[in-house]
Parts: structure tokens; C-alpha cells; sequence
């Protein structure tokens, strides 16, 4: 089992992973009740025109690239979606088939770049900074900070909005801060998993929990535990069969989900049989 | 204080994107009132709600002395999200709380007696998702009581829940008005309004009537309220058939 982890890049991804599975499990969470799985996957690709002129432009970087993207997708999606002609998702895609659209022509002008372009999609395993290691490490404590402080605005406007907002929960500030968090998160997910895959760490997980757990503190622990299973795994998937790791982490966690699904209908068939009884 | 618990409206008028939702809406209820606001959809029984939390701007004059405590809809909860229904009470006691510290032992206690007063104290452990309709509301109810608020808003606590549930709901409303609290309750049911309530405010956008069920459900003034066909039934109960064209019902 430890054997892939037997190389310093290895161990740095593995540390960056485990670092990086506090946040995506504690915001999926929030990711899943909210009902945001496709925008979180939005931001994730909505970086990559940032990545690609980081990449070209060293002066800028690629964390620094893709975090404005994020910001400007975030800006755009939220300030468009308030037209109710344009709601349930279409702005987002709208702006993620343009930030994908932008990436590709960057990179073939503007930016030329030596990066092999899989890496930026799915993710490197040989990516990882000393640096990186560290945003992961900020972005674990913004997340356990941040939710420690809002958790009861943050429970009560996901439940039920109408109810919280009067009673002084202001669920709008909420649901900035938690984009804010968010996109940070993914863009610091980045170099291990990729622009396609990172919401494979921030949907899959939590979702998973959610078919196991009905209290939000198990279905928290759980998506946080799940997070860094898949991440665990799927690295040592990733070495031994030489695939990108924001593919192969994802796909432990598709099977990982399919596992809950079938134990979580195998118990509700349980309880109807035990209910007809 | 529960005695101050008064809730007045004076020329209250909202309109969204420029399309009027109420105009010139007012009245004042004191503490002890069971106000019931009827009208048909869209007359703003939702939005007069609203206007008093603060919730929507509105213009005119609005005071509620009191701390208010509200029961949405139903269907503004999440399916999804996962609680018990003690948690959802619990919930309630966040803005006593204000919404940093976390709900102690006592905190619990009082959740779980609140639970107990709408009789679910068996299902306290059940997840919310799992529960009926009426348990639900039940539940909203309680967690409305944990606000320990002065004036009560309730946007249809009755609708579409079965018969034990809304007598349960009557109930705690009628305890909360022994103990001088100001409920306010939107709903359909003109004959259980009529029944409940002591006091009626009829709205279509604007207020059409205000005042006891002899006085407000009268067949004039629910004409002009539903803009309909109306007929009274022995007893004061009324049938109303909303819009013209479905008129062949009403006789």
C-alpha cells in the first residue's frame, strides 16, 4: 500500500491530497445540499484560460492566472444569474463553454505553452511545489475557520432560506463567502486534479456521505474521510498505472459512489421488507 | 414583552418591478389577537407576511413591538438536508443565540419540550425528510415557539395537513395567545378561519375588509374580495368559485 508513496514527488502529492481532501469534504458538503455540483465543476474548468496564461505568462503564474478566472467567473455567473429569463444552470454553462473556448485559443496564440495540456486538465502527479503544499494547508484552515464561524447561518439558510434570512441568518453574505471559499479551494486543487476533475474531490465525496449519513456532522466527517480515501487511492492508481491523478482519484470515487448506492439500496429494501412485515 | 406584542400597519404598500402587490394596507392588532389573513392567490397574504419581517421594501408605515418568530411554507424546506426533527428545532434557538454560539444542554432541553407540546416527542430522532406533512409543519411550528418570539407569523400552518395536526397547531396557537402573543396566520380555509380566528383581514391587493367573520364574511365583501361567484352556505360557511368562467360550479 505505502509503496507508491516511496518518492519525495509521491510523498508531496500525498501530503498536498490529504490537505486538500479538509476543505473539498468540508465545502462539498455545502457543495451537495445547495445544489451547487454544477457550478463547482464550472469554476474548476472556468480556470483554465487562467492556468493557460499563467503558464505563458510567468509573471503571472498559474495559481495567480487561475484564481482571477475563478473571480471573473464567479463575477459573471452571479451578476448575469439574477435575470429569471436565464436561471437553473444555463448562465453557468453558458460561461463554462466560453472559458473553455478562451483557454483553447490562448493556448494556441497568445500563450505558448510547454505544458503538456493533459496536466492542466487531469491533473500531475511531478506537478507539486513546496508551495503548493502550503495553499493547501491555508485552504484546509480558511475552510475549518470559515465554517466554524458560519456553521449555524450556513445550516439554517441551506435548510430553509425563508426561514433563516428574517431571523437574521443573511444568507446572501452566506452564500458569498462560500463561493469565495470555494473558489479558492479549487484553484488551490488545481495542479494535483486538474481543471476538468476537481470537482471529482468536491461533488463526489460529499454526495457519497450523503447516501450513508442522515446527520449533517456524520455526513461531514464522512465526506472529509471519503475525500481523503479517494485521494489516497487514487494516487497510488495514478503511479502504478501512469495516469493522470485527477483521473484516477475520480474515478475511485465513482466507484467508491456506486458502492454507497448499492449498500444504501440494499438498506432501504431492508426497512420496506421489515415495514410490510 | 408579550403585552406590547402589537403589530401595525399604516398605508403599508409594496409592488415588485413596478407591478403592485400591496397598496395602502392598514390595521393594528394588539397583543392576544388571532388574526387570520384570507384573500385568493396573489391577493399578498405571503408578501403582507414578508413586509412585517422586513423582508420585502415596502412603503408606508410598519411597526411590530415585538420580537416576531416566523413559520414559512412548508415547501421552503429541503428535502435533502440532512437533520432530525430535534435539530430543526433546535434551529430555533440560533438567533436567540445569535447565530454564534452553539445551542447548549438547556437550549436542548427546551427543543425537546417544544417538540413534546406539538406531540412528537417519538419522532424527535426521525430525519425531517422522513416525516408527514403534518409532522412537518408541526415541527416548523416548534421551531417558530424555540424563537421565544412576541408576535407569531405563520404563512399557511394549516394547508394541506391532516386533521390531527391542525388541531394540534390550533392548540399551541391558542396557548400562545392566552400568554398575550400577537398571531398572524395566512390561509385558505375561510370556514376554519371563521371558526379560529377572532379577528379577519380580507385582501386583494389591497385590504377589502377587516374585522369579525359577521363582518367581513359577508357575500358582498367576498365578492369584491374573490371577484367571483359566492354562495353562503347555512352556518356562514361560503363556496367560491374563483374566475367567471368556471362559474357552472357555483350553483
Amino acid at each position: 500500500m505505502l509503496a507508491p508513496f516511496d518518492v519525495p514527488y509521491m510523498q508531496s502529492a500525498l501530503l498536498a491530497g490529504l490537505l486538500i481532501s479538509v476543505p473539498c469534504g468540508l465545502l462539498g458538503v455545502w457543495v451537495i445540499l445547495r445544489g451547487l455540483a454544477f457550478f463547482s465543476h464550472a469554476v474548476g474548468v472556468a480556470t483554465f484560460p487562467g492556468v493557460v496564461l499563467g503558464l505563458g505568462f510567468p509573471a503571472l503564474g498559474p495559481f495567480a492566472g487561475s484564481l482571477l478566472a475563478a473571480g471573473a467567473f464567479g463575477a459573471a455567473v452571479s451578476s448575469v444569474e439574477t435575470d429569471h429569463r436565464v436561471r437553473g444552470g444555463a448562465v453557468t454553462g453558458l460561461a463554462l463553454a466560453t472559458a473553455m473556448a478562451i483557454g483553447a485559443v490562448l493556448l494556441t496564440t497568445v500563450a505558448k505553452v510547454s505544458t503538456p495540456i493533459e496536466s492542466v486538465l487531469f491533473g500531475s502527479l511531478l506537478g507539486i511545489s513546496d508551495l503548493d503544499i502550503v495553499r493547501c494547508a491555508v485552504a484546509a484552515a480558511l475552510a475549518i475557520g470559515a465554517l466554524a464561524a458560519l456553521w449555524p447561518r450556513l445550516a439554517a439558510s441551506t435548510f430553509d432560506r425563508a426561514w433563516a434570512a428574517p431571523a437574521g441568518a443573511r444568507p446572501a453574505r452566506i452564500d458569498g463567502a462560500l463561493l469565495v471559499l470555494l473558489g479558492f479551494t479549487v484553484v488551490t486543487a488545481l495542479p494535483a486534479v486538474g481543471s476538468l476533475l476537481v470537482s471529482g474531490l468536491l461533488v463526489i465525496p460529499p454526495a457519497t456521505a450523503r447516501l450513508l449519513c442522515d446527520r449533517l456532522g456524520a455526513m461531514t466527517a464522512c465526506a472529509v474521510a471519503l475525500c481523503a480515501a479517494e485521494i489516497v487511492i487514487g494516487l497510488a492508481v495514478a503511479r502504478e498505472l501512469d495516469v493522470a491523478p485527477g483521473a484516477s482519484i475520480a474515478a475511485v470515487g465513482g466507484v467508491g459512489f456506486a458502492l454507497a448506492a448499492a449498500v444504501a439500496a440494499g438498506r432501504s429494501a431492508r426497512s420496506r421488507r421489515m415495514m410490510s412485515a | 414583552m408579550a403585552a406590547g406584542a402589537t403589530v401595525t400597519a399604516d398605508r403599508l404598500s409594496v409592488s415588485f418591478g413596478g407591478r403592485p402587490a400591496l397598496s395602502e394596507v392598514g390595521f393594528t392588532l394588539t397583543g392576544g389577537t388571532f388574526a387570520g389573513v384570507l384573500g385568493p392567490n396573489g391577493a399578498g397574504k405571503t408578501t403582507l407576511l414578508r413586509a412585517l419581517l422586513g423582508m420585502v421594501q415596502a412603503s408606508g408605515c410598519i411597526e411590530v413591538r415585538g420580537r416576531p418568530a416566523y413559520v414559512p411554507q412548508l415547501a421552503t424546506t429541503s428535502e435533502a438536508f440532512p437533520i432530525d426533527a430535534l435539530g430543526v428545532v433546535v434551529m430555533g434557538r440560533y438567533p436567540r443565540l445569535g447565530w454564534r454560539r452553539r445551542p447548549g444542554r438547556s437550549d436542548r432541553r427546551l427543543a425537546a419540550e417544544l417538540l413534546g407540546q406539538v406531540g412528537l416527542t417519538d419522532r424527535a430522532r426521525s430525519p425531517f425528510s422522513a416525516l408527514s406533512g403534518g409532522q412537518r409543519q408541526r415541527v416548523l411550528m416548534a421551531r417558530a415557539l424555540a424563537q421565544e418570539g412576541d408576535v407569531l407569523l405563520l404563512d399557511e400552518p394549516l394547508t394541506g395537513i391532516d386533521g390531527p395536526s391542525q388541531a394540534t397547531i390550533l392548540e399551541v396557537i391558542g396557548a400562545q395567545r392566552a400568554q398575550g402573543k400577537t398571531v398572524v396566520m395566512t390561509t385558505h380555509d375561510l370556514g376554519q378561519a371563521a371558526r379560529e380566528c377572532d379577528r379577519l383581514l380580507l385582501l386583494n391587493r389591497t385590504l377589502i375588509a377587516d374585522g369579525t367573520a359577521g363582518e367581513v364574511l359577508t357575500p358582498d365583501v367576498l365578492r369584491r374580495a374573490y371577484e367571483a361567484e359566492v354562495v353562503m352556505l347555512a352556518g356562514g360557511a361560503a363556496i367560491i368559485d374563483e374566475g367567471a368562467h368556471h362559474s357552472s360550479h357555483s350553483h
